[in-house]
């Protein structure tokens, strides 16, 4: 019990399971079940094929703060909203909600396509846990919000999709909930709206309310969240400060692609499966492996930042023992995770420590931070897993990725 | 059971928004509008009293208004009954995107149909009224009677919801059983016309075979306490309205427990 009131939502030990419903061979009618019972079959002693989709989360969220939830595609992020809400009822753990919740995980619950905006308001209103008379005195705030104009009046079946998706956001955000559970919608509108949408969702925050919010706008994350979870096939994998959680995702991520670009397979082929792990793994006795990965630049420094005219050296620090043959890799991913390029290596045999250096007379890329991605493999083994470092580079292209070796010249004909 | 009617009591706005939302949705964009309420029974009647009153030459008197007795609160029973089973099933957009008390839902068709019936009472009177056979103080027992068919209509509409949900079959196999109900119920006849059985072993008097037809179908002995209120100016008999109503009480129990039990799994197979 969060006695002190601390923490808006207490979760503990939550699992979900959903129970896969399409049974190919029996499909479950009542048909089949009645042609069981009268030819008396029993029935077929199969394990209920379950999917977890949450596999234990403990999770605190303090009163007052923006907590963002990153992963990928099926790792439970919407599960888990679900689960707060009080949509789904957990397969076992606890949930403890402080406060009155407001969920915008589906604009427009409810809205009926004949009736007018203004009576949509009175009954989407009720259905998002308003009174009768709340919602009537804030029926002329939420119009004025929505800025519908004379449409107010229409049925809700001749609006646009964006009319539509305003009136419902500004039902929805004037419910006045102590806790704002958003699911991927802030994009409401034009522009003047999502600009509009933001400020409201400012105004939440600094107004002391609690939001839960799943975005892949992993920048809102950074910017917008005190904290941020990260969830990762049904488990929480990272709480903590934003920029920390976000930047490992992003690792992880990018790893994954990595290794599809290697194996063929990854972890990203399938929906909901945990990433690998990133952490460098054990120097097991027989190793080939790198200790260090650094940058330099032609100085031989290692500046915070490198300029996209200047030039950098990559260092690979190597220990390897027995002696083996020995293949380096360097490769480099911009910050949203693209590969831009990737150089190898043939080092041939090798004992012992030492470092191998890449250099790059010319940087060429554009502004921006980019991952330098170092490997070392002997033939026939499966990749390891890369040693990282950050390259940010600044001086360069404003835009893209490449800032290529180039001269303007202007000919006058005339 | 007391729980759920508790907590349908706590939603009652959402109910009656609902409710109300319902009654204007449904004649919303046609050209009759509300008179539909009135144009729909009265068709329907028209077409039996052809068949039963003209062609097949029925001995009951009055028969139009004697039909449309029954005709009325057996719409009521049956469009709960059918539009009940799908409520659940057919709301995935308010069950899957927002918290909601699923129990709402199925009560507000029967609240719905309720309120419905209610509006077309006036035509059946007027009805009444072109006979020259106006309402007597037995009107009174209009509300028990009503308590009794809401209760039980609302029974069944909990029951049929919930497993319409796992088992979509229902509403068809539903829709069927209604129109068969229909006829074994006394809306096109009258029980005092039933004869005497006599055969498959069975030896029963007119009286005796009546009370099987009451005691067996609940909706048969609600269907007969209206007749008593509305056309022979009776008191109903009680007893198989309080059957019934003993029936409904169990019948709550039962669903609002069924309906209890698989209300976590809604959200998840609608």
């Amino acid at each position: 019990m969060s006695a002190d009131g601390q923490d808006a939502i207490v979760i503990r030990g939550l699992v979900k399971s959903f129970k896969k419903t399409s049974r190919r061979k029996e499909i479950t009618t009542l048909k089949s079940e009645l042609v069981r019972a009268l030819t008396f079959q029993k029935r077929e002693a199969e394990p209920p094929q379950l999917i977890q989709a949450l596999r234990g989360i403990d999770l605190r969220i303090p009163r007052g703060k923006t907590v963002g939830i990153v992963g990928r595609n099926g790792s439970g992020k919407s599960t888990l909203l679900k689960l707060v809400t009080g949509i789904y009822t957990p397969t076992s753990g606890t949930i403890e909600v402080h406060g009155r919740i407001s969920a915008l995980l589906e604009l427009g619950a409810g809205f009926h396509p004949d009736f007018t905006g203004r009576e949509n308001i009175l009954i989407n209103g009720i259905i998002l846990g308003m009174s009768r008379a709340e919602v009537k005195a804030r029926v002329e705030q939420i119009i004025e919000y929505a800025e519908l104009g004379d449409f107010i009046d229409e049925p809700v079946r001749t609006y646009s999709s964006g009319m539509f998706m305003r009136l419902a956001f500004a039902v929805a955000t004037h419910v006045d909930p102590e806790i704002l559970i958003i699911d991927e919608i802030l994009s409401v509108g034009d522009e003047h709206f999502a600009r509009k949408s933001y400020a409201k969702m400012n105004e939440f925050r600094h107004g002391g309310k609690t939001i839960l919010l799943v975005t892949h706008g992993l920048s809102t994350v950074e910017t917008w969240c005190d904290l941020a979870a990260w969830i990762d096939g049904g488990r929480i994998r990272m709480f903590g400060e934003p920029r920390q959680v976000v930047a490992e995702y992003r690792r992880a991520i990018a790893a994954a692609e990595a290794e599809a670009e290697k194996t063929g397979t990854s972890a990203l082929s399938a929906p909901g499966l945990a990433l690998p792990q990133t952490a460098p793994a054990a120097a097991p006795a027989v190793s080939t492996r790198l200790t260090a990965v650094r940058l330099q630049d032609v100085a031989g420094a290692a500046p915070a930042t490198f300029t996209a005219e200047g030039g950098v050296t990559v260092l690979l620090d190597y220990d390897v023992s027995p002696r083996a043959l020995a293949r380096f890799g360097v490769d480099v991913m911009s910050a949203d995770g693209r590969l831009v390029f990737s150089l190898g290596h043939d080092a041939g045999e090798l004992e012992g420590k030492g470092t191998v250096r890449l250099s790059l007379p010319r940087l060429g890329l554009a502004d921006g931070v980019y991952e330098v991605l170092g490997t070392i493999t002997r033939p026939g083994d499966p990749p390891a897993p890369p040693h990282r470092v950050a390259l940010s580079v600044t001086g360069g292209a404003k835009a893209g990725v490449l800032r290529p070796v180039h001269e303007w010249k202007v000919e006058r004909s005339s | 059971m007391i729980r759920n009617l508790k907590e349908l009591y706590q939603y009652r706005a959402l109910l009656w928004a609902l409710t109300a939302r319902e009654l204007k949705a449904r004649y919303r964009a046609s050209v009759l509008g509300f008179f539909w309420t009135f144009l729909n029974p009265t068709l329907n009647m028209l077409v039996y009293v052809l068949v039963f009153g003209v062609i097949m030459a029925t001995t009951v008197e009055r028969y139009p208004f004697f039909l449309f007795c029954g005709l009325l609160p057996w719409v009521f029973f049956a469009s709960s009954v059918m539009g009940g089973t799908t409520s659940v099933s057919d709301r995935k957009d308010l069950l899957t995107k927002v918290r909601f008390p699923a129990q709402v839902l199925p009560a507000t068709v029967v609240a719905t149909n309720l309120v419905n019936f209610l509006l077309s009472l006036p035509l059946l009177f007027l009805l009444g009224a072109m006979y020259r056979d106006w309402p007597t103080w037995h009107l009174l027992f209009l509300v028990p009677v009503l308590v009794v068919q809401t209760f039980f209509t609302l029974g069944v509409t909990y029951l049929l919801s919930a497993l319409n949900v796992a088992f979509r079959d229902l509403q068809h196999i539903v829709a069927n059983l209604v129109q068969m109900l229909f006829f074994l119920t006394p809306v096109l006849w009258n029980v005092e016309t039933i004869p005497p059985v006599k055969r498959w072993g069975l030896d029963l008097t007119a009286e005796q075979a009546r009370d099987v037809v009451l005691y067996a179908n609940p909706m048969a002995a609600v269907m007969n306490a209206w007749r008593d209120i509305f056309y022979r100016h009776e008191v109903p008999a009680w007893q198989p309205l309080a059957a019934v109503a003993g029936i409904s009480l169990v019948l709550m129990w039962i669903s609002s427990g069924v309906f209890e039990r698989r209300r976590e799994e809604f959200a998840e197979l609608v």
